[in-house]
């Protein structure tokens, strides 16, 4: 396992994915590979299995053949915890949270597997655990409410807030964990194009900034926000992949015009 | 639940302040004025409604694991009779069969020990009733767990641990057995202090830890488990965690009750009983501590003013007294059918509310 990995060095290979749920062929021989630092997009109409490959990569579902290659490591036999404490982290296309917590806790249960606290310890509380919580308090509060801007609602029950904000509180969590791989199921379906130009920022931010560099998988249908944020991208149709390679290749691409897109016309952005 | 609102004008400087238990002076003063109330003013009351209080006590103890599994870790159980019983049965069996020095008997330590190694055994056999939690929830999870009554309480209890050293089917504790330091156990008051200094005990245990790691992981399963496997959270070894904490706290309240019996026997731990501890948090208010506790004394209070209200007509109706056992049942039931339409939060939620209001009386925010 490589312990420091540089800039541009091969973060994730997936190589010849076959998935299939009874005669529904959902993937078959999907190949890509995610180089640290930056930001890989994954395209597809719908049903492509954009989000069967995300599940895939975060242990949710088990491929019948192919294999996982994380920091190279093999990971396919890891259950999604275990993958978690390796660093891959994610968020859903239908939001996925603790929606009777108030978002702190929502953004506390991120920090889980940083935390020590046993159950004994827990239950008398006071010394070290009072201490860590503290300590993790304070990392929410400074590296990941401040970023995100969501100051005003930290108290509030997740349940309760409107679908934007839980958006941002769903990314919020899985920031929490420190990855250093951050799958984002479509962050932008459903918003407003405020909140997605909100949402791009900061997805740029935690890709670009030097506290945080996470290398970025994001599985989007907005095509003027993946061709702008996107490093490389990979094109799925009907579970093949139909192209790989950089945003400028992919647009000029005729089999992924003819497949995904059906006309001249590649951009269909809200922007 | 979301976190109470603070009266005007009250900021917290630092996270040390925002994590505190008791927030503001008048906060405090209210737990003072109750640790006032516990200790001083209810045992000096009636023995009869000292009495009451243990009972209230005791349903505090077991409603308090049913909590935790039902409302905080969302694991529905319908045997928690079942760990109550162990920890009885444990605790009894200790203190009247096992071959204690004499010092220890002399110093009355060996029904303390009993307590904690009852809670223990009886945390680690709800742990091997909550494996199948590993695959199954919900409806089936019920059957799982009522599996959990029958063959502890009606099959291995009843058959074979009643029958330990040919007592037949009841273990008398003669009294002066049940001796906890230099007291002995035979007046409702001193069972009333164990019971409150227990019960302040396992609260404070719960609350800890639900503020804490083990106790945020509970609820991020009852909430979402798939979403808490992919933050890294153990959903199987939690919900295990979570059985055993609650199987622990039901050990403790067996092992208490018995200092309150003459004689303890199968029939103390129903069925019944593990669903009317049920029905106390649902009356009570799943998923907070606070309805544990009102829930029970709502419960405990209510029987007791019915059977008050109903001796005055035995006279004229001697059926009714004949008859209080299906009177206090369907009372039972009509509260839960109530509480379900009426207010499906539960008392806690109320409390909450009555809080806030005053928290920002005369203008709310």
């Amino acid at each position: 396992m490589a312990e420091t990995m540089k800039e541009g060095d091969e973060l994730l290979k997936v190589e010849n994915i076959h998935m299939s749920f009874g005669k529904v062929a959902a993937l078959s021989g999907v190949s890509f590979k995610v180089r640290k630092g930056e930001i890989h997009s994954i395209i597809g109409p719908n049903g492509a299995g954009k989000t069967v490959m995300m599940n895939c990569i975060n242990g949710l579902y088990r491929p019948q053949r192919g294999n996982i290659i994380y920091k190279g490591q093999k990971i396919n036999h890891l259950k999604p915890y275990q993958r978690a404490k390796l660093g891959i982290s994610r968020t859903f296309q239908k939001i996925e949270l603790f929606s009777g917590m108030t978002v702190l806790d929502n953004i506390r249960l991120g920090r889980h597997i940083h935390m020590k606290t046993g159950i004994l310890s827990g239950a008398l509380y006071v010394g070290k655990t009072s201490r860590e919580e503290i300590e993790h308090r304070a990392y929410i509060e400074e590296e990941i409410i401040d970023l995100l801007e969501i100051e005003s609602i930290r108290d509030k029950i997740v349940g309760m807030l409107p679908y934007g904000l839980q958006k941002r509180v769903e990314l919020g969590r899985a920031l929490a964990l420190d990855p250093e791989l951050l799958i984002l199921d479509e962050p932008l379906a459903g918003l407003n194009l405020e909140e997605v130009e909100d949402m791009a920022r900061f997805i740029l931010d935690v890709n670009e900034e030097e506290r945080w560099r996470v290398t970025c998988i994001l599985v989007e249908h907005d095509m003027g926000v993946v061709m702008d944020l996107s490093d490389s991208v990979t094109v799925l149709n009907f579970g093949e992949m139909i192209a790989d390679g950089t945003p400028e290749e992919i647009q000029s691409n005729p089999e992924v015009i003819k497949a995904y897109l059906g006309a001249e016309d590649l951009y269909v952005s809200r922007a | 639940m979301a976190k109470g609102f603070l009266p005007c004008g009250t900021y917290h400087q630092d996270y040390l302040h925002d994590h505190a238990w008791w927030q503001t002076k008048f906060v405090k003063g209210k737990m003072i004025l109750l640790g006032i109330i516990l200790f001083f003013v209810i045992p000096h009351l009636d023995p009869y409604w000292v009495g009451v209080a243990n009972m209230i006590g005791y349903t505090i103890l077991g409603a308090l694991g049913v909590d935790l599994l039902i409302g905080f870790t969302g694991q529905i159980t319908l045997g928690h009779a079942a760990f109550i019983a162990v920890g009885a049965y444990t605790s009894t069996l200790l203190v009247l069969e096992f071959p204690w020095p004499h010092a220890f008997i002399h110093m009355g330590i060996a029904y303390p020990i009993s307590i904690i190694v009852g809670a223990i055994v009886a945390g680690l056999w709800s742990v091997l009733w909550g494996l199948p939690s590993a695959k199954v929830k919900g409806f089936y999870l019920i059957l799982t767990t009522m599996a959990a009554q029958f063959v502890t309480v009606n099959f291995i209890i009843t058959q074979y641990v009643a029958k330990i050293g040919g007592r037949g089917q009841a273990f008398s504790l003669p009294p002066g057995t049940i001796k906890f330091g230099p007291w002995v156990m035979d007046n409702p008051i001193r069972v009333y202090y164990l019971m409150v200094i227990l019960v302040l005990l396992c609260i404070a245990i719960v609350a800890n830890l639900l503020r804490s790691k083990p106790g945020r992981a509970w609820m991020a399963i009852r909430d979402n488990d798939i979403a808490a496997e992919t933050l890294g959270i153990n959903v199987v070894l939690y919900k295990l965690l979570s059985f055993f904490v609650a199987g622990f706290i039901a050990g403790i309240a067996g092992a208490f009750w018995i200092s309150n019996l003459a004689a303890i026997s199968p029939e103390h731990f129903p069925w019944s009983w593990s669903l009317w501890l049920v029905g106390v948090i649902l009356i009570g208010g799943t998923g907070s501590i606070h309805g544990t506790i009102f829930g029970s004394m709502f419960m405990v209070l209510v029987m007791e003013f019915l059977q008050m209200g109903i001796l005055p007509l035995a006279d004229i109706y001697p059926q009714l007294l004949d008859k209080f056992f299906f009177i206090k049942e369907s009372t039972f039931g009509l509260a839960i059918c109530v509480f379900l339409i009426f207010e499906p939060n539960g008392l806690s939620y109320r409390w909450w509310q009555l809080k806030n209001y005053f928290n920002l009386w005369p203008f709310s925010y």
